[in-house]
């Protein structure tokens, strides 16, 4: 019963996050909305109670996907105006595919099935963990899709740097080396020259 | 199972009940007048000349980048403590090949100067 | 009233729709596109643990987990791509892209 309200609760702010997220006019807004849907989509994933991923989820996604797309829109200055240019005039198109992939898809699950297949098993005990039975499969059947999954993260990392770094340091350019300059010693700078009395 | 999890549900509900609150009773109660000028960005009086948020500087979204693909790399790491007698021998090998790919890019961003704040 | 699995996938077939209407009403930004990429992924990824759950099968959830990090580098990519475009050309507009048209 609880799971019931929690789910219609979590449901609806989550489609109305994700709805923010398509019409919000301040892209910081759409992120942010974005966020929150993440964040609801975490908890509807602990009722189905997959717990390390709704975990993973709020870790990597909240944390530090969704930062970047952040720091991306406070990067750029984006004319928002002209990009929202098509807006109405593609708003019935939008509606009208949305509308055919619902029907589409809740024809399938509701009506076609009749209900019959599917089945909610029963919850899990209290000290079942949902991580170390993901574990005990992801490191020993899964090996190779692991080792591919680090290929393509290291893949990430060297696309990420040669696509966004930038040298400040053409040959010939003069800069500050502030590690040398607060290291600098008395000496380094000035000499103390003794000078004898000068005679007549 | 989600038994355990109450305490965050509680959590949750005063927080966001506590934020709504709070904010419900200074939109009430304030006695604001707000207007055009009340509400623009205040620039020595002359026009806003632009946006009031400061834009970021590029080189911290190089750092984001990697930090999100360290951070994923530590979400791998998870389950395979947890369950490192299960997985046994085998699953210590596995993990050490996944670490070293990652440190060959670990090494490249560092020779790269990526890491580099200047 | 129990709440089912078909109560997630009838939610995830909502959820991608309101993706694909925002990928259709912000066909411009490109921006807008790649979080409303991320939003299908999302919706894409409660159907795998609304299965996985129902059938009492960890491999939905394994798949899930790649998912996201597939997303996670190519949301980094993406945006490495959008920043460079920007440096470039000024804007985030996808019209702008057009370098290649013959």
């Amino acid at each position: 019963m609880v799971t019931t309200v929690l789910f219609y609760a979590f449901a609806a702010i989550l489609l109305v996050a994700a709805l923010g997220v398509i019409t919000a006019r301040n892209p910081v807004h759409s992120v942010l909305f974005l966020v929150f849907a993440f964040l609801q989509s975490a908890v509807l994933w602990l009722l189905l109670e997959a717990e390390f991923l709704a975990i993973t989820l709020v870790v990597v996604y909240v944390g530090a996907v969704m930062v970047l797309f952040l720091f991306v829109v406070m990067m750029l200055n984006i004319n928002v105006e002209e990009l929202r240019s098509g807006f109405t005039r593609y708003l019935p198109l939008g509606i009208g595919v949305a509308l055919v992939v619902v029907i589409e898809i809740a024809n399938v699950i509701w009506f076609r099935s009749e209900g019959q297949a599917f089945v909610t098993p029963t919850p899990h005990a209290a000290d079942y963990s949902n991580t170390k039975e993901l574990g005990g499969v992801l490191y020993t059947e899964h090996v190779f899709a692991l080792e591919i999954a680090a290929m393509l993260l290291l893949l990430a990392i060297v696309a990420a740097i040669t696509l966004t770094m930038r040298t400040r340091h053409r040959p010939g350019l003069k800069v500050q080396d502030v590690p040398a300059q607060v290291a600098v010693r008395a000496e380094d700078r000035i000499r103390v020259v003794k000078v004898g009395p000068v005679k007549e | 199972m989600l038994a355990n999890y109450l305490p965050i549900l509680i959590f949750v509900i005063v927080a966001a009940g506590l934020g709504v609150v709070l904010l419900g009773i200074g939109f009430v109660l304030g006695r604001g007048q707000k207007d055009q000028e009340k509400l623009s960005a205040y620039e020595c009086g002359f026009e806003a000349f632009e946006d009031t948020r400061n834009r970021f500087d590029v080189r911290y979204y190089l750092v984001a980048i990697l930090f999100i693909l360290f951070d994923l790399e530590l979400a791998f790491f998870v389950p395979w403590a947890v369950s490192l007698d299960a997985v046994g021998l085998f699953g210590i090998g596995a993990m050490g090949v996944f670490l070293a790919l990652l440190v060959v890019g670990f090494i490249y961003e560092w020779k790269k100067g990526a890491l580099e704040w200047d | 009233m129990t709440v089912t699995i078909a109560h997630y996938l009838v939610l995830a077939a909502i959820l991608f729709s309101i993706a694909v209407a925002g990928i259709f009403i912000n066909r411009k930004n490109m921006l807008l596109l790649l979080m409303c990429i991320e939003l299908m992924l999302l919706a894409v990824n409660f159907n795998f643990i609304a299965f996985s759950r129902m059938l009492g099968d960890t491999l939905g959830q394994i798949f899930v987990f790649f998912i996201l990090t597939v997303a996670a580098a190519e949301a980094a990519i993406g945006l490495a791509i959008l920043v460079v475009l920007f440096r470039n050309r000024r804007s985030i507009n996808v019209d702008a892209l057009d370098s290649l048209k013959g």
